[in-house]
């Protein structure tokens, strides 16, 4: 070990020349994963530095369409310094501005004197909120008052409670605590809306308890003695130790996933790392034999270039991480302005060490078999060359190793990442990915030999020239399918996944989709609401169901989580519904629907995926909290729901005698023709003021929004695996230099001009992106054609502008690439390349 | 007579080429005995050169046995074959082969330090002083010339007193003075070390300074008979 340490150090003396490539390519990969690690636990930071102000309080207590018990209500001010209660809901904001009624969906936040408990709301004009909302007043979104028409003054209606627009809502502290919000924000007192008929049992609010705990509190103790005294009230705890639980979520996934694509790009990087080491050791074949010789074993040769390739990782390391820890802090300003939430920027050593973990293990498995190889070369090679030892594979020790580390990494991403499934599948996905490159430059170099030697061939000297060389025996082919076939074929299954999305969102959805969802339809105004529908010719569909809201507390009596993990459907509150008949859309797939006069005990109509995924069996007994009370009934049946057309689906359907006296709403979807849409809207919004109307295009839009933001975060990440790729390349083009060189002065010893050996030479690079763009196309539409068929259930179209900017991309990459390394070989003069060749 | 430190039986090397396997040597049986100095002779592709490496255990035979200094070189590992260079072969090539990163001092030291001598260095000190390049010894292969670089070399190969010392042409690249002045080195070492010198050479003088002269052609050795007939 002493002794291949020296031989290491006295082998570096000559620097870093020559190590660029490996450097850049580590440095890039690690520095991707520690900047994207940064901006994460950054947010994390500011959001739990920030919790209680993003919260509105140091804890907060929120319950579904039900405000707080008596006995609720006293715990929490016998706890807490300060209570304040607000109640979210959605509704129509309606105008009438020059003579037209303009009507928008907004997010109501009705507050009491108490709010905001922390932070402050900034308004436009700067007023003190209690001005603001005193007398009638109501503050919202600019967005939503642009879009009504409204100014400072105006005069618009929530239900039937006219109010004043004092003044525009700029920021609100708890904005982050919201969610998902279909609408802009409206605040106003609840006071205020008292007689505006939109808080009623059994309408579509939640109400929240901000509570200002004393100096000291303990949150976790609070938290625990609240849900276990209100257990089956539906109570729902957040506090200052998260107070963006959804956001927190939302950024952990998304920056997850990011690293997880970053690792894709270390792949690359990989590449090229394996490519730079063989061609290091490639140069030192001779000094190898000449240790050998001198009776040097495997072991310590071995060692000297592991120690070597080790003091580089280490180099290439701190690179990568000084980098990733800087650009975030670098850009903080620029981050921070587009973030919707607080970030603390700064440097966190457990994004870093995540980071270093990645790109150490990488750089161990891509370096491995190059060094094993150089165990292999023998002290004959100083006599002739062509003496290795034409093994495919390493010793088996190497391989082992190889796969242990792989398997080490893959461990690493699942428990960094906390998602096993999707570690898994990205981890199989990069390995699947590589093989199919490297197969596929076996493919296109063998088709390169076949048709340099076709009569098509013939008289066409550069492209000739080109497939020749891309069919001989350099490695040229698989150097470039290998690094730019990966970060193309992730942006190409970005691309093919997210236009099947937005066709999907856009053009198919809506031909099926209703055109409005309303909600909070009390049971007296159904039949009105129905009349002015059924008698429109333009309404081709109505569907209407009475709709509460409940949480599935019990399974067989256990707590369901213990029985269902934790599943989606037990998230929160679901619809529940109830109904004599089974629903049209729906088909009993198990059991027996109860009989339309059925008055027993309570029985329940299941969503069948969603049972079967939540190991639900026919008998078993549910019990749902519904506004408070708990109903425990018997699975008897199981239904196909199918949500994909955005029309009425509910999870869980009971007899009506089970959910009768418990106040409801009822939901209806409306299919309309696109210029009947207005109407409806109007009339029903002027006849049933507390009625909500949410247009589903407007939602669709919503989404899509969404959507592309997350496409457009996996595109960056992809992007950085192509800058890699493209490193990549310039290192295979810098290390061809040397034989292109010589093939141009042979070239032009023939008689060959400058400009048709600079077309063979831009030929060849063409070939062999339009190669890697082709192979990375059919990965990138498997991906597509796979997730969009399996995950998102759109059925698949080619999308077809992506998979031409995929192609022209895969070109112009190893275009420049190529002939940013023509100009030695050109400009060489044969002569003196011959000669040095002697 | 004393027993050969060299023993070849029926030896035979065929490798694979582009066009197939080719076969580079076959039946050649020698014996050395220590403190030979045996010259090989013959036209260029004859084996000379493969042949020294089958003596070195650089190379493998594929056919016959090789026994130096009564060990079989065939049965042992690459491993095996490097630690009995270490302790018993010194080797010098036309190419010279100097590791480019270490100072001439470096390169010499290089064997010593493989076969775990505590004083390498100074042991290498001395042997750059004794051919003549002790001012030279903190120089990198690339700051020295030809004939410089091959006294290093030679420096190198007697370090480690090796009893078995193989040459491969080693003033091939060097002009008539330096390839003089290492020749004069080379049996010079060989002398005061009481080695078994054995080289590979185009030259005739140099083929003259030695014990006994082995004429190689199409892979075997040529009778002395056919050697004297042809001369």
């Amino acid at each position: 070990m002493r002794l291949a340490y020296a031989f290491a150090r006295r082998e570096l003396r000559t620097g870093l020349r020559g190590f660029g490539i490996f450097l850049a390519c580590l440095a890039l990969g690690v520095a991707a994963i520690a900047a994207v690690g940064s901006v994460r636990a950054s947010i994390e930071a500011g959001l739990s530095r920030e919790g209680a102000a993003l919260l509105g309080g140091d804890a907060e207590i929120e319950f579904t369409y039900r405000f707080a018990t008596d006995e609720e209500r006293a715990w929490m001010d016998a706890q807490a310094v300060a209570v304040s209660e607000i109640v979210d809901f959605r509704s129509l904001a309606v105008a009438d501005v020059d003579g037209v009624t303009e009507r928008g969906l907004t997010q109501v936040k009705a507050v009491d004197s108490a709010y905001p408990l922390i932070g402050a709301v900034e308004l436009d004009p700067p007023l003190p909120l209690d001005a603001a909302l005193g007398d009638f007043g109501a503050v919202m979104e600019r967005v939503l008052a642009d879009r009504m028409g409204l100014r400072v003054g105006d005069t618009f209606r929530l239900g039937t409670q006219d109010l004043t627009l004092s003044a525009i809502l700029v920021t609100e502290p708890d904005s982050a605590a919201g969610g998902f919000a279909l609408g802009p924000r409206t605040i106003v007192l609840k006071s205020a809306l008292e007689e505006a008929g939109l808080i009623a049992p059994g309408t579509l609010f939640s109400t929240k308890y901000r509570l200002a705990l004393p100096d000291g509190a303990d949150l976790a103790a609070l938290q625990v003695e609240a849900e276990d005294r209100f257990a089956t009230s539906g109570l729902r705890w957040t506090d200052a130790r998260n107070g963006a639980p959804g956001i927190t979520e939302f950024v952990d996934r998304l920056g997850a996933f990011l690293i997880l694509v970053g690792l894709s790009g270390l792949a690359v990087g990989g590449v090229g790392v394996s490519a730079a080491v063989r061609s290091y050791l490639a140069s030192k074949t001779s000094v190898i034999a000449t240790l050998k010789t001198l009776g040097a074993s495997r072991d310590t040769i071995f060692l000297t270039y592991f120690i070597q390739i080790g003091i580089l990782t280490v180099i290439g390391l701190a690179l990568g991480l000084i980098l990733g820890a800087a650009l975030p802090l670098l850009f903080a300003p620029i981050i921070e302005a587009r973030l919707p939430v607080p970030a603390a920027f700064g440097i966190y050593p457990g994004p870093l060490a995540e980071a270093a973990v990645y790109g150490a293990l990488a750089a161990l498995i891509f370096t491995l078999w190059p060094l094993a190889r150089a165990e292999e070369i023998r002290p004959a090679a100083l006599f002739r060359d062509a003496l290795s030892s034409g093994r495919l594979l390493p010793a088996g020790r190497y391989l082992v190793a190889t796969l242990v580390l792989a398997a080490a990494l893959v461990g690493a991403a699942a428990w960094f990442s906390q998602t096993l499934f999707l570690t898994l599948w990205t981890a199989g996905g990069i390995v699947g990915a590589l093989v199919v490159l490297a197969l596929s430059s076996i493919l296109i170099r063998f088709a390169a030999k076949r048709l340099a030697a076709t009569r098509a061939a013939r008289g066409r000297t550069a492209l000739r020239l080109a497939l020749g060389a891309i069919g001989g025996p350099r490695e040229e082919a698989a150097s470039v399918v290998l690094s730019l076939g990966l970060g193309l074929s992730v942006l190409a299954a970005v691309g093919q996944i997210d236009g099947n999305l937005r066709n999907a969102i856009a053009g198919e959805l809506p031909d099926v989709a209703p055109s409005y969802f309303f909600v909070d339809i009390q049971s007296n105004q159904l039949p009105g609401f129905m009349e002015r529908l059924e008698t429109d010719p333009e309404v081709s569909r109505i569907d209407s169901a009475p709709m509460l809201r409940g949480i599935i507390t019990q399974i067989n009596g256990r707590p369901a989580a213990e029985v269902a993990g934790d599943h989606w459907v037990l998230e929160g509150d679901r619809g529940v519904t109830y109904s004599t008949e089974i629903p049209g859309n729906t088909r009993v797939t198990e059991g027996t629907w109860w009989e339309a006069d059925y008055t027993g005990p309570p029985q329940i109509s299941f969503a069948a995926e969603e049972a079967e995924e939540m190991g639900l069996s026919l008998g078993d007994e549910m019990t749902i909290n519904i506004l408070g009370r708990d109903i425990t009934g018997t699975i008897t049946s199981f239904r196909a729901v199918d949500f994909s057309n955005a029309g009425i689906g509910f999870i869980l359907s009971m007899n009506p005698g089970a959910l009768a006296g418990a106040p409801h709403t009822h939901i209806a979807t409306v299919y309309a023709s696109e210029e009947a849409e207005a109407p409806i809207l109007r009339d029903l919004a002027s006849q049933f003021p507390n009625i909500t109307a949410i247009r589903v295009r407007d939602a669709i839009d919503r989404v899509a929004d969404l959507l592309g933001g997350l496409a457009a975060a996996t595109s960056y990440g992809a992007s950085a695996t192509l800058v890699t790729g493209f490193l990549v390349l310039i290192g295979a083009a810098a290390a061809g230099q040397r034989a292109r060189t010589y093939e141009a002065a042979i070239l032009k010893t023939l008689g060959a001009s400058r400009a048709s050996i600079l077309r063979s030479f831009a030929w060849r690079s063409a070939i062999l992106g339009l190669g890697a763009g082709l192979v990375a196309l059919v990965a990138g539409a498997l991906g597509g054609w796979a997730v969009a068929t399996y995950i998102f259930e759109t059925g698949y179209v080619f999308i077809w502008d992506n998979a031409l900017a995929i192609i022209a991309a895969g070109i112009v990459t190893t275009l420049v690439a190529g002939l940013a390394f023509a100009l030695g070989p050109l400009s060489a003069r044969p002569a003196q390349v011959l000669r040095n060749r002697e | 007579m004393s027993d050969p430190v060299l023993s070849l039986t029926d030896v035979a090397l065929s490798l694979h080429g582009n066009a197939g396997m080719v076969d580079i040597l076959h039946g050649i049986t020698l014996d050395v005995h220590a403190g030979e100095t045996l010259a090989m002779v013959g036209p260029s592709g004859s084996g000379k050169s493969s042949l020294l490496m089958l003596m070195g255990g650089l190379e493998r035979a594929t056919g016959g046995k090789i026994t130096a200094l009564g060990r079989d070189l065939g049965p042992m590992s690459e491993d095996a074959l490097a630690r009995f260079r270490r302790e018993h072969m010194g080797v010098v090539f036309q190419s010279f082969h100097l590791i480019p990163t270490m100072t001439a001092l470096e390169n010499v030291a290089v064997p010593l330090e493989l076969a775990g001598a505590r004083d390498a260095f100074d042991r290498a000190e001395a042997e750059l002083e004794a051919v003549g390049l002790g001012h030279r010894m903190g120089h990198f292969p690339a700051q020295m010339s030809g004939g410089e670089q091959q006294r290093v070399a030679l420096a190198r190969a007697a370090a480690p007193r090796p009893k078995l010392l193989l040459a491969d042409e080693p003033t091939g690249n060097l002009d008539g003075t330096n390839g003089t002045a290492i020749t004069d080195l080379l049996f010079g070492l060989q002398e005061r070390h009481g080695a078994t010198l054995i080289l590979v050479t185009h030259s005739p003088d140099l083929a003259a300074r030695c014990s006994r002269v082995v004429s190689l052609r199409d892979g075997q050795i040529v009778p002395d008979a056919v050697l004297e007939a042809a001369q």
